[in-house]
């Protein structure tokens, strides 16, 4: 299976977290860690990009899971961009548009911070 | 058998020597004078004969204790004492009486013969020592040359016999002349000439260690003076005790005490030399002990915390410094392992100072001098030099092996030979440990996917449901790590059949578990609940006491109703449902989140019931994406529209064939490349023309 990897900037107050790759139930302790690296740091504020990620099975479903409550109470939130249609569909099946937001791109994620 | 036969000849020895002596103490008493030439003969050979007995006997003793040659000076040291003391007294108080008391008066007989034997025994065991030490790590058994001095011994002491002018023989005119002088004076040169060649057999010296070899240098002088004086008294006419006794005896005992007095002397001087060697042997020595210890350690544990500190310690010891530690390089930081001799606060402090400036090499062990550094970087001041040995695991490195001085004496290329010797066996130890822990994690984890593989057999129906007007077929195939699907049928009554497909997410035990749950709320929930929107509520409510946040479970619940010929269905978050009419195929996707993903009422609020009026050969196909994600080795998905394909070409066949080719289809597909995820699949076919009175 190929790797995964995930990468971390920050825009003003809001962090990126760009993943890529295949995230399954064996590399989502590595997207587990970059969570738990920006509640330490007390970054809330999160946007995920999907633009280059290829798979992603229900354990890493799970870690988005797990976090939002987290950023949610303080005043942040995960907000999801650049998901291609296969890997949105699968965030569709599941229902997750009724929770998350999804944005086109990441610039439109990070502004939906900022403006609000 | 070999014991046996060692023991048996030692009895037999001391039989001899026992025997010898016996027959030697009643020739002394029935001749307690040596009056002729025969008699003289008689005793002297008695005496030497005695003499090698004891000799032989002892020498048996003495081999096995030849590892402790200290301890067997030591004894031989007493001896030497006991002869020492045991002349000066008799020469005491055998001076007056001697010349009262006749020679032939039978206590003084009695009395000496006691001594004498007292003198054999000693020279028999000293001699004994001397041999074995002479022969004790000589490369060469220098034989010949020990043989040879023996038989000289005994012609020097049997020539001395003759030439003694205390030995009460008759006819001593005819044989004391100037030629038996000459030949008692040619054997002694001879025999001293030989002592002093085997005096140089001290080979043995070099493998003491240097605590041993001080010991032996002031023994040595003390046993050397002893064996001077002894000679000398000996020698001198005070004492004549064992001369009037034999000559030949007290000659022997004088070679004897001439040969320790030399040979020690020799020892003495070869130690002298040695000494200054000495430290630089035993750690020699002691590294090639604990690198034999060490190997045999390396096979027997495999625990890396017990030998990293094994291997630190004899690192200390082997390359005298006075603290030594392991780091293992760990993703972005070091870790510190098995101190000794320093705190982990200088450890750390010098490691780290070490590997910031570049001072170590991963290739080679490199040695630096702290004190030219310590002012400006604030280093612990104790440690003044330190060596430092990577340890390569295949041309690796993994980390590295310090060992400190806090003397001002600086390290050399000398001593840090040791410390990388040492570091190639903390990196094989590493390996090993790391090897181990992988190999137990294997095996953990392979257990754990048979329980969960366990779990998930009993959780599933052994059977399909069996209905006249309904053909049902089920399939499941389990990834290599169990994946949480699972489905079951429910008879709700005599018409009604539930049937649900669920999900669960993650993997291996912990996805087990959700299942046996699920299971458990969807078999209690299917009775209480008409509507399977309503039941789906009801799950995702009760799974919020019972499963993490970050698991959820994807499910379609729905009901078959034979009478009113419907399936009635909702979807929580599952891929869609597959509805073949005859000549259509359709993705059912009623709106409706996962289970677990949302406790609000927002899950209710969404979550749409669907309605299917059943025809005649109605298909509706139930799946988990472990189909429909399916690889190949382009890592293209099977998606959708390949299984409605076959479901739509092959709707004729029954549905256990039809499942068949849908699973065929699907591992060709993905043949090159490993099914991740568990499939199932569940196909019912309705079938109106028959009886739907029920079930059977």
């Amino acid at each position: 299976m190929a790797e995964f990897d995930v990468g971390r900037h920050g825009v003003g107050s809001v962090s990126v977290l760009n993943v890529k790759g295949f995230l399954d139930a064996h590399t989502a302790p590595e997207l587990e860690n970059a969570f738990n690296g920006l509640v330490d740091d007390k970054q809330y504020k999160v946007v995920v990009n999907f633009g280059n990620l290829k798979y992603i099975s229900s354990a890493g479903l799970g870690v988005f899971m797990a976090y939002v409550e987290t950023m949610r109470e303080n005043g942040g939130d995960i907000k999801f961009c650049g998901l291609k249609e296969d890997v949105y569909n699968i965030f569709d099946l599941l229902g997750f548009p009724l929770l998350y937001e999804f944005y086109k791109d990441e610039k439109t994620a990070i502004d939906k911070y900022t403006q609000g | 058998m070999k014991v046996k036969l060692l023991q048996g000849s030692q009895s037999k020895k001391i039989e001899n020597a026992i025997f010898i002596s016996v027959l030697l103490f009643i020739y002394k008493i029935v001749f307690p004078i040596t009056e002729t030439i025969t008699l003289l003969i008689i005793n002297e050979l008695l005496i030497l004969l005695s003499v090698f007995a004891w000799v032989n006997y002892v020498s048996e003793f003495i081999n096995p204790k030849l590892s402790k040659p200290i301890s067997l000076i030591i004894n031989t040291g007493i001896l030497n004492a006991l002869v020492f003391f045991i002349i000066s007294i008799s020469s005491w108080l055998f001076s007056e009486a001697q010349n009262s008391i006749t020679n032939s008066n039978i206590i003084y007989v009695l009395f000496s013969t006691i001594i004498v034997f007292v003198f054999i025994g000693s020279l028999a065991y000293i001699f004994s020592v001397y041999k074995n030490l002479c022969f004790h790590r000589q490369k060469k058994a220098p034989t010949v040359y020990f043989n040879t001095m023996i038989v000289f011994f005994l012609l020097t002491s049997i020539s001395a016999s003759f030439v003694n002018p205390i030995t009460k023989v008759v006819d001593l005119e005819i044989i004391v002349d100037s030629d038996n002088n000459f030949l008692f004076s040619a054997f002694y040169v001879v025999t001293i000439c030989l002592i002093f060649m085997n005096s140089l057999r001290v080979a043995w010296i070099a493998f003491l260690n240097k605590k041993q070899k001080l010991a032996l240098l002031i023994i040595s002088i003390v046993l050397s003076v002893l064996s001077w004086t002894n000679f000398s008294t000996l020698s001198t006419d005070e004492f004549d005790l064992i001369r009037t006794f034999s000559p030949a005896l007290e000659q022997l005992l004088s070679l004897v005490m001439v040969y320790g007095a030399i040979y020690f002397t020799v020892i003495f001087f070869t130690t002298l030399f040695h000494l200054p060697t000495a430290e630089a042997i035993d750690r020699k020595s002691e590294e090639l002990t604990s690198v034999k210890d060490l190997s045999i350690l390396m096979n027997q544990v495999f625990d890396f915390e017990e030998l990293s500190e094994t291997i630190t310690s004899t690192t200390l010891k082997v390359s005298n410094s006075d603290a030594a530690w392991l780091i293992i390089n760990e993703k972005d930081k070091i870790d510190l392992h098995s101190i000794v001799g320093l705190g982990i606060i200088d450890a750390n402090l010098i490691s780290e100072f070490l590997i910031k400036n570049n001072l170590l090499s991963t290739s080679e062990v490199s040695i630096t001098d702290l004190t030219q550094f310590d002012k400006k970087y604030k280093l612990p001041k104790s440690i003044k030099s330190i060596v430092a040995a990577p340890l390569s695991v295949h041309n690796f490195n993994k980390g590295f092996l310090f060992a400190a001085r806090k003397t001002s004496r600086i390290f050399e290329d000398e001593d840090s030979k040791p410390v990388g010797t040492f570091a190639g066996f903390a990196a094989v130890a590493l390996e090993n440990a790391k090897l181990l822990e992988e190999s137990i994690e294997k095996e953990r984890l392979e257990k754990e996917l048979d329980v969960a593989r366990e779990v998930q057999y009993k959780i599933l129906p052994q059977n399909n449901p069996d209905y006249k007007n309904l053909e049902i077929s089920s399939l499941f195939v389990p990834a290599f790590e169990v994946g949480g699907d699972y489905y079951d049928f429910f008879k709700i009554d005599k018409n009604r059949l539930g049937i649900v497909i669920a999900d669960v997410s993650g993997k291996g035990i912990e996805a087990a578990f959700i299942m046996a749950e699920v299971k458990g709320i969807f078999a209690s929930l299917s009775r209480l609940y008409d509507s399977p929107k309503d039941l789906l509520i009801m799950a995702n409510s009760i799974l919020e006491d019972s499963i993490s946040r970050k698991s959820f479970v994807t499910a379609i619940y729905g009901i078959v109703d034979l009478e009113k010929e419907t399936f009635n269905f909702a979807r929580a978050g599952h891929s869609p449902l597959l509805y073949y009419n005859g000549r259509n195929i359709t993705k059912l996707v009623p709106k409706g989140m996962g289970l677990g993903l949302d406790y609000t009422n927002k899950f209710a609020n969404t979550i749409k019931e669907m309605e299917i009026k059943l025809n005649n050969n109605d298909i509706i196909t139930l799946f988990t994406d472990g189909i429909n994600e399916s690889l190949n080795e382009e890592l293209e998905e099977y998606g959708y529209s390949r299984l409605e394909e076959i479901i739509k070409n092959n709707a004729e066949l029954a549905v256990e064939e039809l499942s068949n080719r849908i699973m065929k289809s699907v591992t060709t597909f993905s043949r090159n490349h490993s099914q991740h995820d568990d499939i199932t699949l569940v196909l019912f076919k309705w079938k109106s023309h028959k009886n739907y009175k029920g079930e059977n």
